[in-house]
Formats: C-alpha cells, sequence, structure tokens
C-alpha cells in the first residue's frame, strides 16, 4: 500500500456487511454500546452491499474483488482511509480486494467496470480493520480497564478467534504493520476481556480453529464437528462461556447445537457470546441490553445465575 | 513417481516376516512398493489452473507440506486423504488419473486459509485447490459437489439485491439438495429468528440502493468469467454439462 498512514484522530468508516444488520443483530448492538462507551466513533457506509464472502471468488475472480472495492470506494468517498469491519469474512474479503486492487491492470479492469455501472471507482488506498483491532489500537486494555463498572470477576472466558481474523496476513497486514495483532497467536481479544476483569483461557487448541461455517449446509458432518471442537476444547479447558469475533463463527455453532448434543452429549455444550456483549456487561450494561437472550446457547441464563442484571 | 504419505499409496506390499535371496529383510525393511511406470501424464491441468486468477500461484510450490501439515480437514477433521500438497504436486505431474481419485475430496476445503497464511513460497493454496476441483468439476472427471452449489446459489441470491437473503438462500439451497424444510427445533429457530428482526426476507429483504445499475454489468462479468474458463479447457477434453 502506498498512500500516508490513516491519521490517528480519523473517524473510520463502519462496513456492517450483511450480518450485522440481519442474523448477528446482538452483535451490532452490543457493538455500537462499546464503542460509545469508549468514546470510538464509527461512520456508516450507507447503501453498502454483501462482500461476496469466500463464496463468490470460487466462480468469478472479478465478481469477488469488484464486490469489496464498491464499499471500499464508497468509504473513500466519504473521505475515509480506515474502514472497520466486525465479521471476519467481511474483513478477509476486503483485504483480499485491496491486495488484489495493487495490481493495476486489475484496478483498471475492475474500476472500468464499477464505472459503468455507476459505482464509485476505488483508489486501493483503504487500510481494512476488524473492530476487535480498532478496539484495542484505539482504547486499549487501559481503556478498556477505566470504562468497567462491572468486571466480568471469576467468569472463565475462551477466546476463540476462528479463521479469518487475522490470516492471511498477505492480505490483513496483520502482524505485518506496528500495532497489529499476532496473526499466528493472536492476543488482542484475550488482552481486552482480561481488562473486563474476566479470568482468561490464554491457550486451548481451538482458538484459532475453523468453525466451518463456510460449508454449514453444504458439508453438516464438518460444520458440527468443527463447531463441536471449539465447545468441547473450551470446556476442557475449563471455560464457562466462549467468546466470539465473528457473526458466522457465532451463528455457526449455535445453529448446531441440537446437532452436537446429540453427537457428543449435552456435556459438550456452553453458552457463547460476541465479545462485544461480554465488554457490554462489563461496561454496566444489563443482560438485557447486550442482548445475550437473542443467542440460542442462552448466555444469559449463565449471566443472570452468576448476578448480573 | 509422486511423493506421497505412506498410507496413500497404493500396492503397497506388507510382510511380517520377509525373505529376499535367502536374506531375512523383515523389520525396517518389510515395506515394498510394485513398480510402477507412468506415461499419460498430461499437462493440461496445471497449464489451465496457471491460467485462472485463483490459481496463478501454484508453480511456486516447493511441496514442503507446510500447508498440509496444519490443514484443519486433514488434521483437526482428520480426512487423511484430504491432501493439498499432493493435490497440486499432482496436478504440476499433470497425473490426473491419480487425481481423479480425489474427485469427492478436493472439494471439501472450509476456506479457513490457514495455508496461505503459512505457504513459505506465497502459493494461495486454498484459492489453487479450489481451482484443481474446478478443473476436475468442469472436465467431468468430479461431480459438481454440494460447495459448488452453494457457491453458486449464494452468488445469484447476492447479485440479485446486494444485499444477500439468508432465508432465501437456505431455502434455494435446501430444496435444490432435495431436502424438506425444517421442522421441530430448527422451524423454532427460524421463526425467532425472523420475530427478532434477524431475517429480512421475501418482501422485506434488503436491497442496496442504485444495485440495479450495477447488477447488470456484474452478472455480465460472471457469465464472462465462467464461459472462459470452459474456453480455456484443453481441446481433447470437451467441455461437459450445461453452459
Amino acid at each position: 500500500m502506498s498512500g500516508t498512514a490513516a491519521s490517528p484522530k480519523e473517524t473510520p468508516a463502519y462496513y456492517p456487511g450483511c450480518s450485522m444488520d440481519g442474523l448477528g443483530k446482538a452483535y451490532e448492538v452490543s457493538c455500537q454500546l462499546v464503542l460509545e462507551t469508549l468514546g470510538l466513533p464509527l461512520d456508516r457506509i450507507e447503501e453498502y452491499n454483501c462482500c461476496g464472502a469466500t463464496e463468490v471468488k470460487n466462480l468469478s475472480h472479478d465478481v469477488s474483488v469488484a464486490l469489496p472495492s464498491r464499499n471500499l470506494a464508497l468509504a473513500r468517498d466519504m473521505g475515509r482511509q480506515t474502514v472497520v469491519a466486525a465479521c471476519n469474512g467481511c474483513v478477509y474479503s476486503l483485504a483480499r480486494a485491496n491486495d488484489a486492487m495493487e495490481d493495476p491492470a486489475t484496478s483498471a479492469r475492475i474500476n472500468a467496470r464499477l464505472s459503468e455501472g455507476g459505482a464509485p471507482t476505488y483508489d486501493g488506498q483503504a487500510e481494512i480493520r476488524h473492530v476487535l483491532e480498532y478496539i484495542r489500537q484505539r482504547a486499549g486494555p487501559r481503556g478498556v480497564r477505566a470504562a468497567v463498572t462491572a468486571p466480568l470477576k471469576g467468569v472463565r472466558v475462551a477466546p476463540y478467534y476462528g479463521c479469518l481474523y487475522s490470516r492471511p496476513k498477505r492480505y490483513t497486514k496483520v502482524g505485518l504493520e506496528p500495532g497489529r495483532d499476532n496473526p499466528e497467536n493472536p492476543y488482542f481479544l484475550d488482552e481486552l476481556l482480561e481488562a473486563c476483569g474476566a479470568e482468561v483461557i490464554h491457550d486451548y487448541p481451538a482458538k484459532t480453529i475453523c468453525c466451518g461455517g463456510g460449508h454449514a449446509l453444504s458439508d453438516l458432518d464438518v460444520s458440527v464437528a468443527f463447531s463441536a471442537s471449539v465447545l468441547n476444547e473450551a470446556k476442557r479447558a475449563g471455560a464457562d462461556v466462549v467468546a466470539t469475533i465473528c457473526p458466522l463463527g457465532q451463528i455457526n455453532i449455535e445453529n448446531n447445537l441440537d446437532r452436537i448434543r446429540q453427537a457428543y452429549g449435552p456435556e459438550v455444550l456452553l453458552p457463547v457470546a460476541y465479545f462485544t456483549q461480554l465488554m457490554a456487561l462489563a461496561f454496566g450494561r444489563s443482560v438485557r441490553e447486550a442482548r445475550l437472550k437473542l443467542n440460542f446457547s442462552r448466555p444469559d441464563l449463565f449471566f443472570r445465575a452468576r448476578g448480573f442484571a | 513417481m509422486p511423493i506421497v504419505e505412506k498410507s496413500l499409496v497404493e500396492g503397497l506390499e506388507r510382510s511380517e516376516s520377509l525373505q529376499v535371496e535367502g536374506i531375512d529383510v523383515s523389520g525396517d525393511w518389510n515395506t515394498f512398493i510394485a513398480s510402477r511406470v507412468h506415461t499419460d501424464l498430461d499437462l493440461s491441468i496445471v497449464d489451465w489452473v496457471r491460467g485462472q486468477p485463483q490459481g496463478a500461484t501454484i508453480d511456486r510450490c516447493w511441496q514442503c507440506g507446510t500447508c498440509t501439515a496444519g490443514c484443519c480437514m486433514h488434521t483437526d477433521y482428520g480426512l487423511e486423504e484430504f491432501n493439498p500438497r499432493y493435490f497440486i504436486y499432482l496436478a504440476q505431474l499433470g497425473y490426473d488419473k491419480e487425481l481423479a481419485r480425489y474427485a469427492q475430496t478436493v472439494w471439501r476445503c472450509v476456506s479457513c486459509n490457514k495455508c496461505v497464511e503459512r505457504c513459505p513460497k506465497g502459493v494461495k493454496v486454498e484459492e489453487v485447490v479450489h481451482s484443481i476441483g474446478t478443473y476436475l468439476e468442469l472436465t467431468g472427471t468430479a461431480p459438481k459437489s454440494p460447495a459448488d452449489r452453494f457457491d453458486e446459489a449464494y452468488t445469484r441470491n447476492l447479485l440479485a439485491r446486494g444485499i444477500l437473503d439468508e432465508a432465501g438462500l437456505f431455502q434455494t439451497f435446501e430444496a435444490g439438495e432435495g431436502r424438506t424444510l425444517p421442522t421441530g427445533e430448527k422451524l423454532r429457530m427460524g421463526l425467532r429468528l425472523l420475530l427478532t428482526g434477524r431475517l429480512h426476507t421475501g418482501p422485506l429483504a434488503k436491497r442496496t440502493r442504485g444495485w440495479g445499475r450495477l447488477r447488470p454489468v456484474l452478472e455480465r462479468m460472471l457469465s464472462e468469467d465462467l464461459a472462459r474458463r470452459r474456453q480455456d479447457l484443453p481441446a481433447r477434453l470437451p467441455p461437459k454439462g450445461g453452459p
């Protein structure tokens, strides 16, 4: 990437993607609560389109680059350099398009098509951040600790990063720039949850494995096995709750709960919640405000039993 | 002879007590591979994969196996025959007869991208493996997989309005697979998602403003790409299946 680094004071553009406005509603609501408390504004990209995730690229490289490029172009038209997304799939496909658009021939070809369809063209100058990285970079564990009024004391949380949060670094630049997370051993979520007063399980084998969500419908065995593995390994490591950072992962695990129960027994099951729901609780928001009841794995019951209002 | 994990070798002979010319060679020397010579290698596949934007990095592979060592399908799911290093090697050799044995396996990559992250040579392994799978499918070596059908249903659904309609996608895909719509717990989940404003489908489906102008351009790009990858196939392998 050639351009200058984004100003540290810039309000980044926010790319919600389909999930945050739909299946990931609890993530969206709790994310806004957390960002508001921390004084970290984001400006929503209106009239965005779906990023194409990992599916479109298997049919057409150019369409898979054009879809995210349109969103990045909208952010650039808003005058923003940093684009924040909350979904690992979105981070991946936006960053992948960024990488492809570094090639002048590709950039010319894609931009010609975008123009033809009345969409803005993309200059290739956006920087992509997962919302987890954004919170960690701007507020840091110290800023988070200062906002905590109801620490998650004695709650053992397994941070689950899933697959596409940081990898591949050739797209996301995670680990290649100062102040970014570690692509092999990510720790930003560990730090933020610790700052919330939780007892964080730093090492368990499923921390960065795939949830199988990409094949949730086309290869059920695999998606159930991976979802079960996340819960099982977290439980074996002593977790009370699993914290997720991706709507696809959260939804895939929760969609498989009944199958996991049948295949592996109820003792494998654990409540699963978006990390922002847990942070909102720690910031003194109620179980209701954090929308914990929307989760099918019912973390609301767990936290109420632990005395959270 | 491709480099192969022992467990993948066909024609492996093991003997607990083996004597060669009167000498006992059992123990460390009890395994032999039946001799074979391949003369029907065909480089069309690697030429095709290299020509696709998704497969362009295939030549960089130096067969270290880092991709396979970390592959979640190979290691975590335990599908031993899911071996991206081997798929790439067979494609590089043009040994498509051996590759055909994995026709039901290649499509199962879940795109976690650990291989792309770790490849020391910058091979986009995940996309290269998908390209190999596409070649097998386009040449009729592999049937169209559920993942291929899902990618298509997903892409069509997205291109219709710019925003994915998950419930619509679920219905289209499940119906296409000949599965019945959910009952019991799954139906209750669906209804709850609908009632809590988490599914926007049917008349509630979301749409990107201005999409009407971009949609035909993207659909043309898609059909051009789908046509081009068929045109690129070697002439002596007539493309099978529909357009």
